[in-house]
């Protein structure tokens, strides 16, 4: 039932959970209408000049001046299933110990990342997207009043894992950071092109694996940068570490600057 | 697919509209979709049929109109048209190129009775 108005059409099934958490929801539905009074019979057409994502947008903005105010560092990691997004954000966590972080993990079903998360000690939140292939907005500005994120903090958005959804969503984060790793075809770049478009940094994942793979990293980069010629890059193996030093700089950087 | 959402938004948008202009029904809503918008137009078309069921658009038709790229190339400043975003320089064979259009993604009009 729909939680707006009592009508039988079916809520949002999007939730949002602590490590630990018993269920409850959040979230309404829009879109469907009701009876309507009004007795009007000529056609006409009203002009209506909106963006299709404005509300999105909008809310990203408020996400974004919530942040700023807070001095908060907002990632938000893309990448496909499977790219290494969890074991980077784990390593991430453990080497920027004493830094304050904060996590909101996105999957459509399960507490597994944010279980993960938990036992580094961060702050996590786990937003289960139920249908949904990408986080908004409005999620994340939920998630936000659920975690009490501290001010002169970092916060890692882990969207839901998909290449091509979530580079349409705004969600307010300073930068966003497509991870690709050398387990998938160095052509990810050109086939997917609207998320690297949509990025500002990309990181080449699970590098040791170079010798075992036909991944050809030169040529990866140089069809990321004919996407996006602003990209810059990161090659991190999370599992041996290799390359991490430089991405965690870049990141104590950036909490610098903010300040 | 994020189609479905982009659907729900569009179909949201469109009965606020004509709610607001105390009209019972919609028969078309227009849009301008670029072709850079990462928006597959047949995806949209699949998904709005069964988001404007039981809404003031239940019925209606849906109009796209493409919009194509544009970009300039920030090594040479050529502007041309493009259909993609590893975007060529036809001038100076570069891959700096930035977007000027292509990106839209707008409600443009809805025809309400």
């Amino acid at each position: 039932m729909c939680d707006t108005c009592g009508c039988g059409t079916p809520g949002e099934a999007v939730t949002y959970r602590k490590h630990g958490d018993k269920l409850h929801h959040h979230g309404d539905s829009l879109l469907h209408t009701h009876d309507h009074n009004h007795d009007h019979t000529h056609i006409r057409s009203i002009a209506v000049e909106q963006d299709i994502l404005g509300e999105n947008s909008l809310q990203a903005q408020r996400n974004r001046g919530y942040f700023e105010a807070k001095n908060i560092f907002t990632v938000n990691l893309v990448s496909s299933p499977g790219s290494g997004k969890t074991t980077l954000l784990e390593k991430t966590l453990s080497d920027l110990e004493g830094v304050p972080c904060a996590v909101i993990e996105g999957d459509q079903q399960t507490m597994n990342d944010a279980d993960r998360i938990a036992a580094t000690g961060v702050p996590v939140l786990q937003i289960n997207t139920g249908n949904g292939c990408h986080l908004d907005a409005d999620m994340v500005h939920t998630a936000c009043g659920e975690l009490e994120l501290e001010d002169n903090s970092l916060l890692f958005i882990e969207n839901v894992g998909n290449l091509i959804c979530p580079a349409l969503f705004d969600l307010g984060e300073d930068k966003r950071v497509v991870i690709i790793s050398v387990t998938e075809g160095d052509d990810k770049p050109e086939k997917y092109p609207t998320m690297f478009d949509a990025a500002d940094i990309c990181i080449i994942n699970k590098i040791d694996l170079l010798p075992h793979v036909q991944f050809d990293v030169q040529k990866c980069r140089e069809r990321a940068l004919q996407v996006n010629h602003h990209l810059k890059f990161f090659e991190i193996s999370a599992t041996s570490g290799e390359g991490l030093p430089a991405w965690n700089t870049w990141l104590r950087e950036n909490i610098k600057k903010q300040h | 697919m994020h189609e479905m959402s982009i659907a729900m938004n569009i179909v949201d948008i469109a009965c606020k509209e004509a709610q607001s202009e105390g009209a019972s029904t919609i028969s078309i809503i227009e849009l301008d979709v670029g072709k850079l918008a990462g928006v597959m137009i047949d995806s949209l078309k699949f998904c709005y049929d069964s988001v404007c069921k039981n809404t003031l658009a239940e019925g209606s038709e849906l109009v796209i109109n493409e919009i194509s790229g544009s970009g300039h190339c920030l090594d040479c400043a050529t502007e041309f048209e493009i259909d993609s975003f590893m975007a060529l320089c036809p001038n100076c064979e570069s891959y700096k190129v930035d977007i000027n259009q292509g990106r839209e993604l707008r409600l443009k009009a809805v025809t309400v009775n």
